[in-house]
């Protein structure tokens, strides 16, 4: 089965790090994968995009018009991408930084028809212990609300990225994924 | 040995390019393709060759004709304006009967345009690499697999013919990571450097030169044979992939990016009962001409160019082929916005139901 | 007295240079250099455009002819490709200091490990005596018929002395091949240039005063003369810069 994935926020949010890190896993467990980066000009602080593909099969296109699961860091995002998203999809926000509704040229838009995921990120990062890990705690909500990679082999494809850095920070990785997981899983259907 | 890696699209093209026997690259920074010189800056060295970041692209193109007139695999990468930059080289390179490969990842133009994707440079690829009226074989690969098989063996195109290689993709092609599979480093040795470069590596032991001027009547017969060589590449060297063609009436003609997303337009519209094939160049020169010219018009109803560039480019070639025995369409995204599978799937559609052109 | 012979390095057929030209004289001194220096086979010319082409119909040695003011640039791909090689450019003045400005600093810049040999004869002479960028204040030409003139196309660029501003060039120097001094010089001058080079040491610049007796309008002894009152006071001969390991020592 084919789904997609849109991730969105401004530079240095670790969009791009969640994207192959999904993408990676995928293919660490046996599927097909595609990470496509779009940047903006500036190197720090513009909007960043990037969309993942995973299959069973090879992929063929790797540009969805609309994507099953949109992951969205700011409201920069939210305003460009918030119909880019399937119906009965996954709307998953950062809530520290968008609240709903969010206006758009002066009118409220909110979907009601794909099912919005809200979660303070960044608060959560910061109690575990750094801002670094907003992105690796979207990762596990991913995993807890559609079961797109196995918890396990996520861990392993960190603890190999982390292998050479202090102890604690694998530590921490580990606990921001199974914090997600733990907020997605409320969503799963 | 081979190896599967994930990798990011430049990444792959200078991986395969080092194993293909690269052993010198020069080039500017530009974007979408900084990823290729940046990977070429460390991983040349580790093999024994060299790497320089030229002043620019005019520069760095004639470093490479410097490389290649050393028989040394030598190639140069850069977008659309570093192209155009590169076009005076380009044409020295075909004048002096030298091989090179220059990747092209384009981006919206004209002008500095945009760092976005765009296949823009169609018909400077094949038209016009540059002035004097000569062509470079041009491959459009439309995954990361397929430039790392075309790459890795650009250089037996290029020794052949003793004329530059061009490599044809866009940005997204160029940023998106895939898996991979790595084929082995060929082995090239001192007896492997070309018999007419100017090395003496291969036990030559008289004198040597190679030149891009000629007299009048000497540049006539090296014109009349790069012709003859254009010929044998459209008898020989097309490559092309024909995808549910055989019952189509409808038919999309689409390279690189564009053909991805209209694959999946075919498979979509073949679910749903529709004849829809798709012809894919993927040597862009020489032309897969037959592929389109030899369809039975009979059953075609329609032919669509999808390209992510407007107005298409590649159009005219196709209608040469066609020699309006069916109405041909265009379907296109162009300065930097992408191609999606909707607006692909939305637009035949279109067409299939007596929609007109969007050009 | 040594014999006078041609030079092993020169086909045996007239230059097509012009009568009293001093681009044949150059060219016979970087033969006797790489013959002296038992580099005949390891020589390779990276021949520009212009009247330095000319050198295609008769030089003897390996050589790469190039697109015109990238000679530095194509030396570059083969000197790094092949570091065994003595390798020189021979460049003229438009060649090198107008539309090939960019290389040849960036090749000095980066240290390359070759040598140029630049032929200064303030003019375009192949494509009929246009102004150079080293053209003097107040020469005619057939692009500043009434001379040059500083307000609209500044003033004659003094290559020795940028090159010589930049930290990788290890010998930079200039002569002018219109006495009998000035190319005994110069010929110690490309020698140790050449010397420098392969000894793995870095960049080296030899700048030659030549003429134009065809667009100089003048007869060749005349232009000898012309040099001696015009051009050497502006671009006065001398070493501009010497860091080999021989001044080192």
């Amino acid at each position: 089965m084919k789904t997609s994935f849109v991730f969105s926020g401004s530079g240095g949010q670790g969009i791009m790090s969640a994207g192959i890190t999904l993408a990676h896993t995928a293919i660490d467990m046996g599927k097909h994968a595609t990470f496509l980066p779009e940047y903006g000009p500036e190197q720090r602080g513009g909007s960043a995009k990037c969309t993942v593909v995973v299959d069973d099969d090879p992929i063929v296109s790797p540009l969805p018009r609309v994507c099953d699961n949109l992951i969205l860091l700011n409201e920069q995002a939210y305003k460009k991408f918030v119909w880019d998203v399937k119906e009965g999809g996954i709307m998953l926000l950062n809530a520290n930084r968008i609240t709903l509704p969010v206006e758009i040229d002066g009118d409220p838009v909110e979907r009601d028809d794909v099912r919005i995921i809200s979660a303070p990120v960044d608060d959560i990062a910061l109690e575990l212990g750094s801002p670094k890990v907003a992105n690796i705690v979207l990762l596990g909500i991913l995993i807890g609300a559609t079961g797109i990679v196995s918890r396990d082999t996520l861990a392993a494809s960190l603890e190999d990225k982390f292998k050479d850095k202090k102890p604690g920070v694998l530590d921490m990785n580990m606990k921001a994924i199974d914090k997600g997981i733990e907020i997605g899983a409320q969503y799963r259907v | 040995m081979s190896e599967k890696r994930f990798m990011k699209g430049n990444e792959a093209i200078a991986e395969a390019a080092v194993r293909g026997g690269c052993r010198f690259f020069a080039g500017y920074p530009i974007t979408p393709q900084n990823e290729i010189p940046e990977y070429l800056s460390w991983r040349l060295p580790e093999v024994g060759g060299a790497f320089v970041q030229g002043e620019s692209e005019i520069a760095s193109v004639n470093m490479v004709y410097g490389a290649a007139a050393m028989g040394t695999r030598a190639m140069t990468s850069s977008s659309g304006p570093g192209i155009s930059l590169k076009a005076e080289g380009i044409s020295y390179l075909a004048a002096a009967g030298l091989p090179a490969l220059i990747v092209n990842i384009s981006r919206g133009g004209p002008g500095l345009g945009s760092i976005q994707p765009a296949q823009s440079d169609y018909l400077q690829a094949t038209k016009a690499l540059g002035h004097g009226g000569f062509h470079a074989m041009v491959f459009a690969p439309n995954s990361a697999q397929e430039a790392v098989d075309i790459i890795y063996d650009a250089w037996e195109y290029a020794e052949r013919d003793r004329n530059p290689v061009m490599v044809l993709m866009d940005g997204c092609l160029g940023n998106i990571m895939e898996e991979v599979e790595l084929p082995p480093m060929k082995e090239l040795n001192d007896e492997d450097v070309p018999y007419w470069s100017l090395s003496r590596r291969n036990g030559r032991d008289f004198q040597g030169n190679i030149t891009p001027i000629y007299t009048e009547a000497i540049l006539e017969g090296v014109n009349i044979m790069a012709g003859e060589m254009y010929k044998d590449w459209q008898e020989n060297d097309v490559k092309v992939e024909e995808f549910m063609v055989d019952d189509a009436e409808y038919v999309i003609v689409a390279y690189g990016i564009a053909s991805r997303v209209s694959k999946e337009a075919v498979l979509t519209l073949r679910s749903e009962g529709f004849k829809v094939g798709l012809i894919r160049p993927i040597t862009l020169f020489p032309f897969p001409k037959k592929s389109i010219r030899n369809l039975d018009y009979n059953r075609v109803k329609g032919i669509i160019d999808v390209e992510m560039t407007i107005p298409a480019q590649m159009r005219e070639d196709i209608e040469l082929q066609v020699m309006e025995r069916c109405p041909v369409y265009e379907y296109g995204r162009s300065g930097g916005v992408l191609l999606d599978d909707d607006g692909v799937l939305e637009a035949v559609r279109d067409f299939m139901t007596g929609g007109t052109d969007n050009a | 007295m040594p014999e006078y012979k041609r030079s092993n390095m020169i086909a045996d057929k007239p230059s097509g240079y012009c009568p009293g030209c001093l681009h044949s004289l150059a060219t016979r001194l970087i033969s006797d250099v790489i013959c002296e220096l038992g580099q005949e086979d390891n020589s390779l010319n990276v021949i520009s455009v212009g009247c330095s082409a000319l050198n295609i119909l008769y030089w003897g040695g390996d050589f790469l002819s190039v697109a015109h003011g990238r000679a530095p640039a194509a030396a570059t791909g083969v000197k790094r490709t092949n570091p065994e090689r003595l390798v020189f450019a021979y460049q003229g003045d438009g060649d090198l200091a107008a539309i090939g400005l960019a290389e040849i600093m960036s090749a000095a810049n980066r240290g390359e490990n070759f040598t140029v040999i630049f032929a200064n004869n303030q003019t375009y002479g192949m494509t009929g005596g246009q102004m150079a960028p080293t053209t003097l204040i107040g020469q005619k030409t057939t692009t500043t018929v009434y001379g040059r003139d500083p307000a609209t196309t500044g003033y004659p660029l003094k290559m020795c002395e940028l090159i010589s501003q930049l930290e990788a060039p290890r010998f930079v120097a200039r002569y002018a091949l219109n006495t009998p001094k000035g190319v005994r010089e110069a010929r110690a001058g490309i020698k140790k240039a050449f010397e420098t080079q392969m000894k793995g040491e870095g960049f080296t610049f030899v700048e030659l005063l030549t003429n134009c007796p065809t667009n100089w309008k003048l007869s060749p002894l005349d232009t000898l003369e012309y040099m001696n009152t015009n051009t050497i006071p502006y671009f006065k001969p001398g070493v501009y810069k010497d860091v080999t390991t021989k001044e080192a020592e």
